[in-house]
């Protein structure tokens, strides 16, 4: 589950997260609505996802790389577990584990008779088989991390040298024991390397794994244990889904959901001529635009989310798998520079002005609705254009040859590249008021290709440590754990910074590790690596976020509350 | 020779004259365009174009009113100042464009026609070849590509593909003028063939290069409009009609903030008719058939 949201690779302007009393002074919108009527027997969900650009259309929890293909799978969702308001692992999913903390093993045990979308028994085999998938020497994905190497024989067996991954046994026809290095609390959210969702054996097990991101049970029809199962996929565009007669939980009350993209610029006007029954990625910023209709309701909740700028302090090496960091070879290796650029930001106005609120300025890297690990005493970087300045001057970039910008403290120009996504048109107007408050502050800032950069490309330059982003502007979903490895650690293709130390290594592995189960100390290891992070400003949090939902009035009960979301199958829509 | 030809221009200027006096619109419009070219220019001087692309997230969408004349667009830059020196970046590069491709236009037409054979064939296969290509696909790419392009490389690219047109013009024009018997007995006199062409040739189409750069004008006006509407134009920081109208893809912008794109779109409508009146004026002018006065 925690993989579910940490990889959602983000536009800023998208989903997002928990209400309660993080953001006392916003707008607070429902986080549920139920309208009155007579349902309808049967009926299409129309459902939009803002997007700009097609969906890329991996079907396939190991294998997908964005939250759309994320959110369009959560129809179909593969996932074993449920979780709790805290976002703990609980018993009524399909199934439930039991940890054994002394020895460091898990046991899964599935519930009898769950049946796939073609009519074929969940097995324990299903459960096995993502792990072999993930820990694969022809897997390409990002999801073999530090995390994932946790659990004993992977690496051995991604190393070839097994057919079998040894830490991982079938106890019986129900039961799946899987041994661990080493246990932390993460376990119950997730983590720790545990692996919540099952994939279709029957189905996956002829294709070899290199071939599986380009096969039809990963595009076009993939067998699912959700509520809905994909009938018909246009690629890019939208997918048909129609009920699942298997579903463990009852059969679904309506007949099917279609999830399409819809354009940003587009979806106010749908969603106020009642186009689509539910809408997400809806941005914020549009707030005003659908305020005024009255054919929908707007749910909302704070986003487990964060965006962040992030400096490029080094290298991926693919052949070790681990991250290299180089302060020398790029210019902003330098910490008062990062640190005088994160100053020199104007968060505080974006999130006014362009989301009315709905966001907030980000102070750490961990999201504030996990208020155990939150370090709310963190200040993060403040605007304040004048502080940035006399960090510069201090460090010695100064302004030598009287062209407006500051020189490195070399004496050499300094241009940094700064990568962007397109998205709406609200997103390059941030980027353009970033650049222009950098420039206030006497940085020379250009955009790397002199304009903001497709998604998708943006991700794969960005992967790619292309040598012309310098800085760049993204955002991760932490997902329900907030354990920084997988996104920070020596050997996690995430770590987008490329940045790695003695110290910080120490502390992520302080922070999933056995005594961890204190809370106390887990949450002081939290802090002493967001100050750590904070000090360093490898990455500097620009934003937490706020999902906005609008609900057509045509829905009888919808609800995005983290305890007690709406369950996919008991939507029911209204007669007119 | 030298006396014919000052009679004949003497004449042609009356032409002219009388044709704007039987058509009052063209008339009006040529005073409106040189009154507004002006405005334009003069105003553009007190105009610091860094301070006025300047985002201020606070004055955002603010309505026409006492501290923005004509209200602001979504960065809180000021549409006032956008709409002129826009306007100025607009004729410029329509100007600019204009000359150049005119200059290529005149003198690879002139060659053409005047020599003919070999000479003719080689190069009208040539103009063939920039014609069949798709010209607006061809920049859009090439905008995409080139990383920094500034005014300067956008008119060179657009001068690129749009000379031909005149190219071919002069040519025709000038195939048939180089037959005639003037020529002829130029040449006998032992006249170097460029002297022919710049003093002989060349002064018999200028009535019609006047037309045909006149409203080639008007239309690469809508070209760096067109284009920055696409957002393939001129780069982000530069103030461009183009780019005021684009807003209006928002259909938000489109329904609740009209001043952002309605000015814009006005001043583009009255360019282009102004330009265009003008135009057909000055080519009644030249063609007696078509001639009101």
């Amino acid at each position: 589950m925690r993989r579910l949201l940490s990889l959602c690779i983000v536009i800023i302007l998208m989903t997002a997260l928990t209400g309660s009393n993080a953001y006392s002074k916003n707008v607070m919108l429902p986080t549920s609505v139920t309208n009155e009527g007579t349902p309808i027997k049967g009926g299409i969900l129309k459902v939009g996802i803002v997007k700009d650009e097609p969906f890329q259309g991996v079907f396939l929890a190991e294998l997908y790389e964005n939250r759309y293909d994320a959110a369009i799978m959560g129809y179909a969702s593969n996932s074993i577990f449920e979780m709790d308001g805290d976002f703990l692992i609980n018993d009524e999913g399909i199934a439930f584990m039991d940890v054994d903390q002394k020895e460091n093993k898990v046991t899964i045990t599935i519930r009898e008779g769950v049946r796939w979308s073609d009519g074929e028994p969940l097995k324990i085999e299903d459960l096995i088989l993502p792990y072999e998938i993930i820990a694969h020497p022809d897997y390409t994905g990002v999801r073999y991390d530090t995390e994932f190497k946790n659990i004993i024989g992977v690496e051995e067996y991604h190393e070839g040298k097994t057919d079998t991954i040894s830490g991982i046994q079938k106890i019986d026809d129900r039961t799946l024991e899987i041994r661990f290095k080493k246990l932390s609390p993460a376990i119950f959210s997730g983590g720790d390397g545990l692996w919540t969702y099952a994939a279709p054996s029957h189905q996956l097990k002829g294709i070899p794994v290199k071939k599986l991101i380009e096969s039809d049970a990963v595009r076009k029809n993939p067998v699912t244990l959700g509520p809905f199962k994909f009938h018909k996929i246009v690629p890019g565009e939208s997918v048909q889904f129609v009920k699942n007669p298997y579903y463990w939980k009852g059969e679904p009350k309506l007949d099917g959901v279609f999830v399409e993209v819809v354009p940003s610029s587009s979806v106010s006007v749908a969603i106020g001529s009642g186009k689509y029954d539910i809408v997400t990625g809806f941005s914020a910023t549009k707030w005003p635009e659908i305020q005024k209709y009255d054919n929908i309701d707007i749910l909302g909740r704070s986003e487990l989310y964060y965006s962040y700028l992030g400096f490029k302090l080094g290298k991926w090496d693919p052949k070790t798998r681990e991250v290299v960091t180089d302060l020398n070879s790029t210019p902003v290796g330098d910490q008062a520079l990062r640190q005088a650029m994160g100053y020199a930001l104007d968060v505080e106005a974006v999130c006014e002005v362009l989301f009315f609120n709905f966001r907030q300025r980000a102070n750490s890297l961990i999201p504030p609705a996990f208020k155990t690990y939150h370090d709310a005493s963190l200040k993060g970087y403040t605007y304040d254009p004048e502080k940035a300045k006399k960090i510069l001057d201090k460090a010695g970039y100064i302004d030598i040859d009287g062209d407006g910008f500051r020189e490195d403290p070399k004496g050499n120009k300094l241009e940094i590249k700064f990568a962007t996504m397109a998205g709406d048109t609200i997103q390059d107007e941030i980027a353009a008021y970033y650049l222009q408050n950098w420039r206030d502050v006497g940085l020379n800032v250009t955009l790397t290709n002199g304009r903001p950069i497709e998604v998708n490309a943006f991700y794969d330059k960005v992967e790619a440590d292309d040598p012309d982003i310098h800085v760049f502007m993204a955002a991760w979903g932490t997902g329900t754990n907030p354990s920084p490895s997988g996104l920070y650690g020596k050997s996690d293709a995430f770590n987008f910074s490329r940045f790695t130390s003695k110290f910080l290594e120490e502390t992520i592995q302080k922070i999933d590790s056995p005594e961890a189960f204190d809370q106390s100390y887990r949450a002081e290891q939290f802090r002493i690596w967001q100050q750590y992070m904070a000090e360093k400003a490898p990455v500097i949090p620009l934003q937490f976020s706020y999902e906005i939902v609008p609900v057509n009035k045509r829905v009888k009960y919808y609800s995005i509350d983290y305890e007690n979301p709406v369950e996919l199958h008991e939507i029911e829509l209204l007669e007119k | 020779m030298r006396r014919k030809k000052k009679g004949y221009r003497k004449k042609g200027r009356n032409v002219v004259f009388r044709e704007f006096q039987k058509d009052k619109i063209a008339t009006i419009s040529l005073f409106l365009l040189v009154f507004f070219i002006l405005f334009v220019f003069i105003a553009s001087l007190f105009i610091d174009q860094e301070a006025l692309m300047r985002i201020n997230l606070y004055d955002r969408y603010s309505p026409p009113g006492e501290k923005f004349l004509l209200g602001t667009d979504q960065g809180g830059k000021d549409i006032l100042g956008q709409l002129i020196i826009g306007a100025r970046n607009s004729i410029l590069i329509a100007l600019a464009i204009t000359l150049l491709t005119s200059l290529i236009g005149i003198v690879v037409g002139l060659i053409c026609g005047y020599f003919g054979g070999w000479i003719d064939n080689i190069i009208m296969r040539i103009i063939d070849f920039f014609v069949t290509i798709p010209s607006l696909l061809f920049i859009i790419v090439f905008v995409t590509l080139v990383p920094k392009y500034t005014v300067t490389s956008f008119i060179l690219i657009m001068s690129l593909f749009l000379w031909t047109g005149t190219a071919r013009l002069v040519r025709s024009k000038a195939l048939s003028e180089s037959k005639r018997d003037y020529v002829s007995a130029s040449k006998t006199l032992g006249t170097s063939d460029f002297v022919i062409i710049r003093r002989e040739v060349a002064p018999n189409l200028s009535s019609l290069l006047i037309v045909e750069m006149t409203l080639n004008f008007a239309g690469n006006v809508g070209i760096e409009t067109g284009l920055s509407y696409l957002g393939f134009g001129l780069p982000p920081t530069t103030p461009s009609l183009g780019t005021l109208v684009s807003y209006a893809n928002n259909p938000a912008v489109l329904q609740q903030y009209w001043w952002v794109w309605l000015p814009a779109s006005l001043v583009i409508l009255f360019m282009m008719l102004a330009i265009n009146y003008i135009g057909q004026a000055l080519r009644r002018s030249v063609d007696v058939k078509q001639r009101l006065g």
